[in-house]
């Protein structure tokens, strides 16, 4: 076993590998009560060469580790755009009920009513919260959900006879799994410029000219946008792209915004995708899971992916696999079941008000953080002299204090040192941080994060190197990630 | 309740800080015609004791392998994992984590996931496999569509045999990539490599095949992916299950450059289809076409070694459009338990799992032949599941078998799952949790029926 400094006291945590003692095992299996049919050479393989360790030792090893990350449990986490709220531990639980977990995803229906309901419940929720006609749960994530929408709208237009409008449009700002999205519907992307975080309608209307109107698909939009910012014109937007006769596309990323407030269906949107593991609080998992349900238009319900949960007459539920005009499967089964019961939870938890007062909550808290640092921490954006506030998010790009001699590298690394995880940084716009903080934060974590932040302001002033060479006091000193992607070692050999 | 913690005093004292007199006023910008003007039209809201109670009731509509015996698989598999996994994998600080993009404050994400690519890639006998993708279908559409974009080809050959979910996902993303499937017949339930011959041409991109395939069939990887290489171009996709590759030839022994499959047997509930666990493997040449995020080891400044997101320049954050997948939100906590799973039954617990499950499958199917009128639909190998031929009707032995508490399997005639076969099969799988007891009471069942 290498053993590698460590800063303060903890010694590096070694891979599983290292841990590998021949002979060990960390569970045990009963005894084969069948007799043996021996395997074939012709298929018998030569075992895999897995790292082997005794209970005790796993159960350190994954402590160890856990203890090695940041979290929204025990850290303030303002990530824009990933709505890091909080994850009610009730989800967890209803996730966990045998009657949920143990379900065969093949089982006849009349074995599975309840989950059924749990679904069909969830659809008209989602249903109701976006203003448009049909819901579909399939999509495993966000990207995933995109992928679908558009697949949706492609076949809606082939079916109506314009296979040719193939390009969609999004703006500059856009989240990188919207061009990416497009690539994988075989459509091509072209950007409309932003002004201040706004798309800019004149560009927009260029561009539909420039490609042609008949060639477009769709217009993919964030609102509130990327920057975090409503969008007041938003139904000009939608009217401008209806006019070419195309979709509009609502990536729901920054739904928690809307909650209650605004519908999408009324601003125009014709399909969106919802982030579950965002607006509805199901846990980010250090990367997923989550879950990406679409809701669209009437026109183009028909084109949703199969299966789609139905409620039959006598109030009973089915999967209704038969649908002429659908897209086909997105993914196997029914999309991420577990993940669905945690959004329903939440849903039912809050109630109708409840979701209003979480959108209220969201902005408030991201409009308070603002006004508090806007002296020090730059903001393209906000100006609230001027009635220009923010969504529940906003974009610094702290100019004064890079202007010292400090990167935003500098800058994020060493709020790891106080206990914060870095906000957003380079996305939107480039040299920025976005900083959302939810609204389940207390006033006082809010407060202490203004301390943390002008504090760090106050050392690039006073002790400039704290900030220069921090992490200071985290386990490790910083990555070198450009040499990881030089010679990627990605997996551990002896 | 909607976890909100600022109380109406704080509310104001954060509205006169902002100089507003009222939060609405945060809202002004949205234009009035498309704001709500009247609430949600949801259910009131519940509190958590309503809520356990409203979620046990709707969970008790439900029976499922928690309160029946079940033979079930085809891509889902009712296996045992160690309770520590359910303990581990709710630490808040794994749940509760996000992409660990900040290397410094996410260097237990970032190990665990090294550990999973290099325990994938030991699992399946490949070089390199990523962090994960969403699930068994899209890791295999995700493999093609690596293949056509380095072949620049535009035609894979798909096993009529691979599950037919994985199938229609495939073709739902291939559909607008101007690629086409063709696909390899089945000859007694398996692809012969004389058929992935008659099919290759200078346009295919993969060969893909799967195995255990739906039937349960062990395929001719080897045979298979030999005629494949012929080809110098074109790659070999292996469609794997993980546990089986604890006792069979794994993808990277049969020649295979890419292998794709779901990872819901390593450590994972059935959880009705989702979430479950997309893994794919491959030859390191491919590095740089991977989907999906990736795990690399490097040093931090002062030469520790440490974990870091890496070759992020193939993915949709920085490269947009020309990214190798959109896939962002990824099943990380999944890969974590499947980690969790190999980790603590380890190199020989692996190799065991799967030997019970060999072991029990076969026995039960000897068992089953034996009982007068049923056969096996075909005679080559298989793993942990197999296919019989029913001699009464398969919708009536289903229906019986939930009476008596018993999932007996899934019937190939499009009952549950898209039509496989006009015949009257059931496939029936086995795992290391059936008894000896309930495979036997199975018998009786099949027994009582076939009179
Ligand atoms: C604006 C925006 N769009 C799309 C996505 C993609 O969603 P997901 O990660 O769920 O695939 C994200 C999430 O990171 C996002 O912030």
């Amino acid at each position: 076993m290498t053993n590698h400094p460590s800063r303060g006291d903890r010694p590096v945590e070694p891979l599983v590998f290292e841990k590998h003692v021949a002979g060990a095992y960390g569970v045990d299996f009963p005894p084969l009560d069948v007799p043996e049919t021996p395997v074939p050479h012709r298929v018998a393989g030569s075992g895999v060469p897995l790292p082997s360790i005794g209970q005790h030792d796993v159960m350190a090893h994954y402590t160890h580790l856990s203890d090695r990350n940041f979290s929204v449990d025990g850290n303030f986490y303002p990530l824009g755009s990933c709505t890091m709220k909080h994850n009610p531990r009730i989800n967890e639980w209803a996730a966990s009920l045998p009657g949920f977990s143990c379900l065969h995803p093949l089982q006849d229906e009349d074995c599975i009513q309840g989950a059924l309901r749990l679904l069909y419940e969830t659809r008209t929720m989602l249903e109701e919260i976006s203003g448009l006609h049909e819901v579909s749960l399939q999509p495993a994530a966000g990207a995933h959900g995109e992928f679908t929408a558009l697949k949706v709208i492609r076949a809606f237009f082939t079916d109506h006879g314009q296979p040719q409008r193939t390009v969609v449009l999004a703006p500059d700002t856009a989240h990188g799994t919207n061009p990416a999205s497009c690539t994988m519907c075989g459509a091509s992307v072209k950007q409309v410029r932003t002004i201040d975080g706004h798309t800019d309608l004149e560009h927009l209307q260029e561009v539909i000219a420039e490609v042609g109107p008949e060639n477009v698909a769709a217009f993919m939009i964030t609102n509130p946008s990327t920057a975090g910012l409503f969008d007041p014109s938003i139904k000009e937007m939608a009217e401008i792209v209806h006019g070419a006769g195309a979709k509009v596309y609502l990536d729901g990323a920054n739904m928690n915004a809307l909650l209650g407030r605004v519908k999408p269906g009324d601003f125009g949107a014709d399909a969106m995708h919802y982030n579950t593991h965002k607006t509805f609080s199901t846990p980010h998992g250090g990367g997923g899971p989550g879950s990406g349900p679409i809701a669209v238009t009437e026109e183009l319900a028909p084109y949703l992916p199969v299966p789609q949960v139905m409620m039959a007459d006598d109030g009973s539920f089915y999967l209704d696999r038969d649908r002429e005009k659908s897209i086909g499967k997105v993914r196997s089964f029914f999309g991420q079941f577990g993940v669905l019961v945690r959004c329903w939870t939440y849903i039912s938890a809050c109630g109708p008000e409840g979701l209003r007062h979480v959108a209220e909550t969201a902005v408030l808290n991201a409009n308070y953080l603002a006004v508090r640092l806007q002296e020090v921490y730059d903001m393209p954006y906000f100006a609230p002299e001027k009635g220009a506030f923010c969504a529940h998010e906003f974009v610094s790009v702290p100019q004064t204090l890079l202007d010292k001699g400090v990167t935003l590298i500098d800058i994020a690394k060493r709020m790891i040192d106080y206990g914060v995880h870095p906000p957003t940084m380079h996305w939107p716009i480039h040299d920025c941080l976005m900083v959302e903080p939810t609204e389940t934060e207390s006033k006082h974590a809010l407060d202490q994060f203004v301390d943390v932040m002008l504090q760090i302001a106050n050392e690039i002033d006073q002790e400039i190197a704290c900030v220069k060479n921090a992490p200071l006091v985290s386990d490790i000193a910083r990555a070198d990630e450009v040499g990881a992607a030089r010679k990627p070692v990605l997996v551990w050999n002896d | 309740m909607d976890y909100t913690q600022i109380t109406d005093a704080q509310h104001e004292e954060m509205l006169s800080i902002i100089g507003i007199d009222h939060v609405d006023r945060l809202f002004d910008v949205i234009p009035e015609s498309i704001r709500c003007q009247e609430g949600l039209d949801l259910s009131p809201p519940q509190s958590e004791l309503e809520l356990q109670r409203s979620l046990t009731e709707m969970a008790s509509h439900n029976v499922g392998a928690h309160n029946m015996v079940c033979f079930m698989g085809c891509g889902a598999y009712d296996h045992f994992y160690p309770a520590l996994i359910d303990q581990l994998i709710s630490r808040g600080e794994f749940l509760t984590s996000y992409t660990p993009y900040q290397a410094e404050a996410s260097q237990g994400t970032l190990q665990a996931f090294f550990e999973f690519q290099t325990q994938i890639a030991q699992v399946t006998g490949l070089e390199i496999a990523n962090s994960s993708l969403y699930d068994g279908a899209t890791a295999v559409a995700e493999a093609a569509i690596l293949a056509v974009n380095t072949t620049r080809r535009h035609t894979v050959l798909v096993a009529s045999t691979m599950h037919p979910e994985y199938l229609a996902v495939l073709r739902t993303c291939l559909a607008d990539l101007h690629v086409n499937i063709t696909m390899l017949t089945a000859t007694n339930g398996k692809v012969l490599p004389e058929t992935v011959r008659e099919e290759m041409s200078d346009d295919i991109a993969a060969v893909i095949v799967q195995s255990p395939n739906i039937w349960g069939q062990i395929e001719d990887w080897d045979g298979c992916f030999e005629v494949t290489h012929e080809d110098a171009k074109t790659l070999a996709v292996a469609v794997f299950n993980p546990i089986a590759c604890g006792l069979l030839k794994t993808p990277g022994e049969c020649g295979a450059d890419l292998a794709a499959g779901e990872g819901q047997p390593l450590g994972n509930a059935l959880n009705f289809g989702g979430p479950y666990l997309g893994l794919l493997a491959a030859k390191e040449k491919f590095v740089r076409k991977m989907p999906g995020r990736l795990v690399g080891m490097t040093k931090d400044e002062d030469g520790r070694r440490v974990f870091c997101l890496t070759l992020q320049t193939r993915e949709q954050h920085i490269r947009g459009a020309k990214a190798t997948s959109n896939v962002c939100t990824n099943q990380g906590l999944i890969a974590l338990r499947a980690s969790m799973f190999m980790t603590t039954v380890g190199r020989e617990g692996l190799t065991e799992v799967a030997s019970h499950c060999w072991h029990k499958a076969h026995y039960l199917a000897e068992q089953i032949t034996a009982i007068d009128g049923w056969e096996l639909t075909f005679d080559g190998d298989f793993f942990n599941e197999f296919t019989v031929n029913c001699p009464v009707d398969v919708t009536h032995i289903v229906d019986s078998g939930k009476e008596r508490g018993v999932l007996v399997g899934v019937a190939a005639n499009g009952r549950r799952m898209r039509k496989l076969s006009e015949g009257n099969e059931l496939i029936i799988a086995v795992t290391e949790k059936r008894t000896r007891h309930e495979m036997d009471a199975l018998v009786s069942l099949l027994k009582e029926l076939s009179t």
